[in-house]
C-alpha cells in the first residue's frame, strides 16, 4: 500500500475530532453515529495496515539532514496499534453512555477521537523524533479530557499531568539529542548505536539512556515519577480507562521499548550498570504500586495504582533486553490493556449507576449488577494470574524471561512479581468477595435504585471478558504475531 | 502417568492435561469417599444453616477441583486446580456470613494465594531448567542445565514446597488453618481439614518426587530444613491443640500437627516413610472427618462448642461419644486402631534414613506429639462419659440416622483399617514404590 495511507489513518480521527466541535451536534444520536463511524473506520483501516502493509514507509519531510518526520509500519508498533484499535471502539461505545450526564460532549468526543489518531501516530512513527512529536501532542490532546468537568480538583490534576509529562518529555528529548550529536541513530530501522559507541563516550550514552528512560518513564508511571496518574483519576472514566490504562501510559512504555531495542540494543544494555539500575527501579515500582493499590480505598485510584505496578511489569520485561523479554513485555502490554480497561469499565459502571466511588461501599453489589461484577471477577482473576486466563500467560512469560536471564536484578524483579501477585489478589478479590458475599445482617439497603448498566456498557464489558478468556486459552495467533517483532529488533535471530 | 488426556494445549509448553497414577488414584478415592459421607451428613446438618443452595454448589465445585487436582498430569494443571480449589472453597469458610468468618475467609485466601504464588515460582524454574512440566517419576530437572545453578534450584525447591505447604498447614504458613476451619459449618470443616489439606500434601509429593526428584534433594539442606519445619509443626500443632478449649479449633490445631506427620514421611524420602505418609493421609482423613462430624453433631443438638461444656453429654449421646472415643484412640495411635500402623512406618522410615540427629529426633517428636494428642482428645470423652460429682444433668439427644450413619461408617473404618490393614497397605506400598 502507498505510504500516504499511514497519513490518512492518523489524520482521519484527528481531523474528525477537530471538526466535531465545529459541527456542533445537538442531537446525541447524530454525534454518536459520526464519532462511531470515524473510530470504526480508523480501526478497520489501522488493522488492515498492520496486517497487510508491514514495511510501508512515508517520509513526510526532512527537518534537518539527520532528522525526518517519517512513518513506518513495523511489527513492534503494529502491536501497539492493534491494542488501541481493538479498544478504542469499545471505549467509545462505553463513553456514549457514560458521558450522557456531562456537559460539552462535543468537545469531549472531539479530543477523545483526536487522541486515537495521535496514538496511532506514536505507534507508526519511524524514528524517535517523530514519535516524540506525537508523544507531546498526546499530552496536549488528553489534557482537556482530564480537566473536562471543570472542577478545581480536575484542573489541579490537569496541571500536575501537564507538568509531569512535559518535564519527562523534555528529559527524553535531551537524551535523544545527545544520542544524535554523538553519532547514534534515532531511526527504528537502524538497530543499536553501532560504531558510535567507543570506550570514551560509553558513559555519555549511558547518561543519555537514563535521560530517556526516566523521561519516558513519566508516562509509564515509573516511581518516583508516577504521581500524576492516580491524581488524573478525576477524569471521566472512559478517559481513565482508555488513556490512563492503555493509550497514554502504554505510549510511555512503548517509547522505552523503542529506546531499549531500537535506539540502543540488547548487546549494549545486557549486563550494563544502567540496565541494572533501570531494572531495580522497575522492580521497586512493581511492589510500590501494588502496595499502594492495596492501601487505597477509592475504587478508581486503586486501579490506577494497580496500573502503576503493571506498567512496570512491562518495563521490567523490556529492560531484560532479551528476545523473550521483548515478547513477554509486548504480551503483557496487550493483556494488561484488556484486563485493566475491563476493571475500569466496571468501576465506571458502578459510579454511573450508583454514584459509589469507594470499594468499601460495594457490599452485595453483585446482586444488582451481575454482568458487571461477573466481568470484574474474570478480569480480577486474570490480573491476579490465574490460568487459563490471559494475565497468567503474560506473567508467566515475564517470569520465564527473568529466570532465563538469570541475573540478580532479574531475580529481584521475579520476587517483585510474586509479591505483587499476592497483593493483586488482596486488592481485587476483596472487592469480589464483598460484592458477592455481603454477610449476615445484610438487607440490601444500599442497592436501592441500583440497576445493571445498559447495553452501551455491558456489551464492551462482555466483549472484553470473552477476549480475556479466549486469548488466555488460545493465544497461538497472537503470540505468533508478537514474535514477529523479534526479527525487527534482533536481526541476527 | 497413564491415560493422559489433553484438555487444552495453550502453547507448545503449556497445556492442561489430566492423567492417572497410583498416588493420584489413591487421593481421588480418598477424597471422593469422604465427600460422599460428609455430603450425606450435611443433608441433616443443613437444617442448621441458611443459603443451602449456595453451600452445596460450592461443596460440589470444591470436590470437582480437588478431584481434578488429583488427576493433574503437569505442573500448570496442578497449579490451576489448586488456585480454583482455593477460590471455590473460600465460600464454604465464609458461609455463616459473620464478620469473623469473612475475616477468616480472607485470611485463608491470602495464605493460600501466597502459598500458590510461591509454588508458581517452582514452575517458572522448572520451565527453564527442566525438560518438561509433566510429572515424571524421578523428576524432570535437566542436570546439564542446572549445573552451576544448583543452589538457586534448591532455594526454589524449598520455597515452592513451603508454598504448597500453606494448604497443608505447615509452619510457617499454618496460621490461617486454625482460624478458617472452625468458623465453617461442620461438614465444611470436616472436608477442609480432612481432605483439602491433603491437596497440599499431594502437591508437595508431586514436586519432590516427580518434578525436582529425590536424587536432587536427598541429603541437602533443603531436606533437613523441610524435616525440621515438619517437626516444628507437629509439635506446635499438638501444643496449641492441647491448650485450646473451643472444640473445633482444637481439632483444627490437631490437623496442623497431623498433616505434618504426613509431610514428615514425604520429606524423609524412603519407602517406609512414604508408605507411612500415605497411610497416615488416609487414616487422618477418616479420623479427622469423623471428629469434626461428631463436633458438628454436638453443636447441632446442643449448641455447645467448648470442650469444657461436654460434661455428661456422653450419656445423652452415647453413639456420638463412643465414636469420638474410637477416633481419639485411632489418632493417638493405639493398636489395633488405624493410626498406629502409619506412625509405625513413619518412625521406622525416619530411623532407617540415617540423617544425623533427625533420625532419632523425628521419632521422639512423634512420640511426644502422640502423648499430647492423648492429652487433648481423651478429656473430651472422659468429660462426656464421666462428669464430676454434682454436675447438673446435661441436655442433649442423639443425632438422626443421616448424621450417625456417616460417623459410624468412619468409626468402623478406623477399627477395620487398623486390624485388616494389609490390602490398603499393599496398595499404598505399590504407590510409594512407583514414586521412588
Amino acid at each position: 500500500m502507498n505510504g500516504i495511507s499511514i497519513l490518512i489513518v492518523i489524520m482521519l480521527p484527528i481531523v474528525g475530532g477537530v471538526l466535531l466541535p465545529l459541527l456542533d451536534f445537538d442531537a446525541r444520536r447524530a454525534r454518536e453515529y459520526y464519532v462511531l463511524a470515524i473510530v470504526i473506520a480508523t480501526s478497520v483501516f489501522a488493522l488492515s495496515l498492520i496486517s497487510g502493509s508491514e514495511g510501508t514507509e512515508l517520509i513526510l519531510y526532512h527537518l534537518t539532514s539527520t532528522i525526518d518526520i517519517a512513518f513506518r509500519i513495523d511489527r513492534f508498533g503494529g502491536i501497539f496499534a492493534l491494542l488501541v484499535s481493538i479498544l478504542w471502539p469499545l471505549s467509545t461505545l462505553y463513553a456514549f453512555e457514560y458521558m450522557r450526564h456531562y456537559h460539552k460532549r462535543n468537545r469531549f468526543f472531539g479530543f477523545f477521537t483526536m487522541s486515537f489518531g495521535i496514538t496511532l501516530g506514536v505507534a507508526f512513527s519511524a524514528n524517535l523524533i517523530t514519535m516524540y512529536l506525537f508523544y507531546e501532542l498526546l499530552t496536549l490532546s488528553t489534557l482537556p479530557l482530564i480537566t473536562h468537568d471543570g472542577s478545581r480538583e480536575a484542573k489541579v490534576a490537569g496541571v500536575k499531568y501537564l507538568v509531569y509529562s512535559i518535564a519527562g518529555a523534555t528529559a527524553a528529548f535531551i537524551g535523544m539529542i545527545a544520542v544524535l550529536t554523538h553519532g547514534g541513530s534515532l531511526e527504528f530501522n537502524v538497530i543499536g548505536l553501532g560504531s558510535a559507541v567507543t570506550e570514551a563516550n560509553r558513559a555519555f550514552f549511558d547518561g543519555a539512556f537514563l535521560f530517556m528512560f526516566f523521561g519516558f518513564g513519566v508516562k509509564a508511571a515509573l516511581f518516583p515519577l508516577h504521581g500524576w496518574l492516580p491524581t488524573a483519576g478525576v477524569a471521566p472514566t472512559p478517559v481513565t480507562a482508555l488513556l490512563h490504562a492503555v493509550a497514554v501510559v502504554k505510549s510511555g512504555v512503548f517509547a522505552v521499548g523503542r529506546v531499549v531495542y531500537y535506539t540502543y540494543d540488547a548487546d549494549y544494555l545486557a549486563g550494563s550498570i544502567v540496565q541494572k539500575l533501570a531494572l531495580w527501579f522497575a522492580a521497586f515500582t512493581i511492589v510500590y504500586g501494588t502496595v499502594m493499590a492495596w492501601k487505597e480505598l477509592h475504587f478508581k485510584k486503586r486501579l490506577a495504582y494497580s496500573t502503576v505496578s503493571n506498567l512496570s511489569y512491562i518495563l521490567f520485561a523490556f529492560l531484560l533486553a532479551t528476545p523473550s523479554g521483548l515478547t513477554a513485555g509486548l504480551l503483557h502490554m496487550m493483556f494488561h490493556g484488556l484486563m485493566k480497561i475491563a476493571l475500569f469499565f466496571v468501576a465506571g459502571a458502578v459510579m454511573h449507576q450508583s454514584g459509589r466511588t469507594y470499594v468499601t461501599e460495594l457490599r452485595g453489589f453483585a446482586k444488582a449488577m451481575p454482568v458487571s461484577f461477573g466481568v470484574f471477577t474474570v478480569a480480577s482473576l486474570a490480573l491476579v494470574g490465574v490460568p487459563p486466563l490471559c494475565g497468567f500467560l503474560s506473567k508467566y512469560a515475564i517470569a520465564s524471561a527473568a529466570v532465563e536471564e538469570g541475573s540478580r536484578s532479574a531475580y529481584a524483579g521475579l520476587a517483585a512479581l510474586l509479591i505483587s501477585a499476592v497483593f493483586t489478589a488482596l486488592y481485587l478479590l476483596t472487592i469480589v468477595v464483598r460484592a458477592y458475599f455481603p454477610g449476615e445482617n445484610y438487607d440490601g439497603h444500599n442497592l436501592k435504585d441500583v440497576t445493571e448498566a445498559n447495553a452501551y456498557m455491558t456489551v464492551p464489558l462482555v466483549t472484553l471478558a470473552v477476549l480475556i478468556v479466549v486469548l488466555g486459552c488460545f493465544p497461538g495467533a497472537l503470540t505468533e504475531f508478537i514474535s514477529g517483532a523479534l526479527s525487527t529488533a534482533f536481526p541476527g535471530l | 502417568m497413564t491415560n493422559v488426556f489433553t484438555l487444552l494445549r495453550i502453547t507448545d509448553r503449556l497445556s492442561l492435561q489430566f492423567g492417572s497414577d497410583a498416588v493420584g488414584r489413591f487421593f481421588l478415592c480418598l477424597v471422593t469417599i469422604m465427600w460422599v459421607l460428609v455430603g450425606i451428613y450435611a443433608q441433616k446438618y443443613k437444617e442448621h444453616q441458611k443459603h443451602n443452595a449456595r453451600f452445596f454448589t460450592f461443596y460440589i465445585l470444591t470436590w470437582v477441583m480437588l478431584a481434578a487436582l488429583t488427576m493433574a498430569a503437569n505442573y500448570l494443571t496442578m497449579y490451576l486446580c489448586f488456585e480454583f480449589m482455593t477460590l471455590l472453597s473460600m465460600p464454604l469458610v465464609l458461609h455463616n456470613g459473620t464478620p469473623e468468618s469473612i475475616a477468616a475467609a480472607k485470611k485463608y485466601l491470602f495464605y493460600s494465594i501466597f502459598g500458590a504464588t510461591l509454588g508458581l515460582l517452582g514452575m517458572f524454574f522448572t520451565n527453564a531448567y527442566g525438560t518438561t512440566l509433566a510429572f515424571t517419576a524421578g523428576g524432570v530437572m535437566d542436570p546439564a542445565k542446572i549445573a552451576g545453578k544448583e543452589n538457586v534450584i534448591l532455594w526454589v525447591a524449598f520455597l515452592s514446597v513451603v508454598g504448597f505447604g500453606a494448604k497443608a498447614g505447615m509452619f510457617p504458613l499454618h496460621a490461617w488453618l486454625p482460624t478458617a476451619h472452625p468458623v465453617a459449618p461442620a461438614p465444611a470443616s470436616a472436608v477442609l481439614s480432612g481432605c483439602i489439606t491433603k491437596a497440599g500434601v499431594l502437591c508437595i509429593t508431586r514436586l519432590i518426587y516427580q518434578i525436582y526428584g529425590t536424587s536432587l534433594l536427598r541429603g541437602t539442606w533443603v531436606q533437613t530444613a523441610l524435616i525440621i519445619l515438619a517437626l516444628i509443626t507437629v509439635f506446635m500443632g499438638s501444643m496449641m491443640a492441647y491448650g485450646e478449649d473451643l472444640m473445633k479449633k482444637r481439632f483444627a490445631f490437631s490437623t496442623v500437627s497431623q498433616v505434618s506427620y504426613v509431610l514428615l514421611g514425604v520429606f524423609t524420602m524412603n519407602e517406609a516413610a512414604l508408605l507411612g505418609a500415605l497411610l497416615h493421609a488416609a487414616y487422618h482423613s477418616i479420623i479427622k472427618d469423623g471428629l469434626f462430624l461428631c463436633a458438628g453433631t454436638v453443636i447441632f443438638w446442643t449448641h455447645k462448642e467448648y470442650v469444657s461444656q461436654m460434661k455428661g453429654l456422653g450419656r445423652r449421646m452415647p453413639v456420638t461419644f463412643g465414636c469420638l472415643a474410637i477416633f481419639s484412640l485411632g489418632l493417638v495411635g493405639i493398636p489395633p486402631f488405624a493410626g498406629f500402623l502409619s506412625k509405625w512406618y513413619l518412625a521406622s522410615g525416619s530411623l532407617s534414613e540415617g540423617l544425623p540427629v533427625l533420625n532419632w529426633l523425628a521419632p521422639a517428636v512423634l512420640l511426644l506429639s502422640a502423648l499430647l494428642t492423648a492429652g487433648y482428645l481423651f478429656p473430651i470423652c472422659i468429660h462426656g462419659f464421666f462428669p464430676a460429682e454434682g454436675e447438673p444433668e446435661a441436655e442433649g439427644k442423639e443425632g438422626s440416622g443421616l448424621m450417625l450413619g456417616p460417623i459410624l461408617i468412619l468409626a468402623a473404618a478406623t477399627v477395620l483399617l487398623g486390624i485388616f490393614a494389609s490390602p490398603l497397605k499393599d496398595a499404598l506400598q505399590a504407590a510409594a514404590q512407583s514414586l521412588l
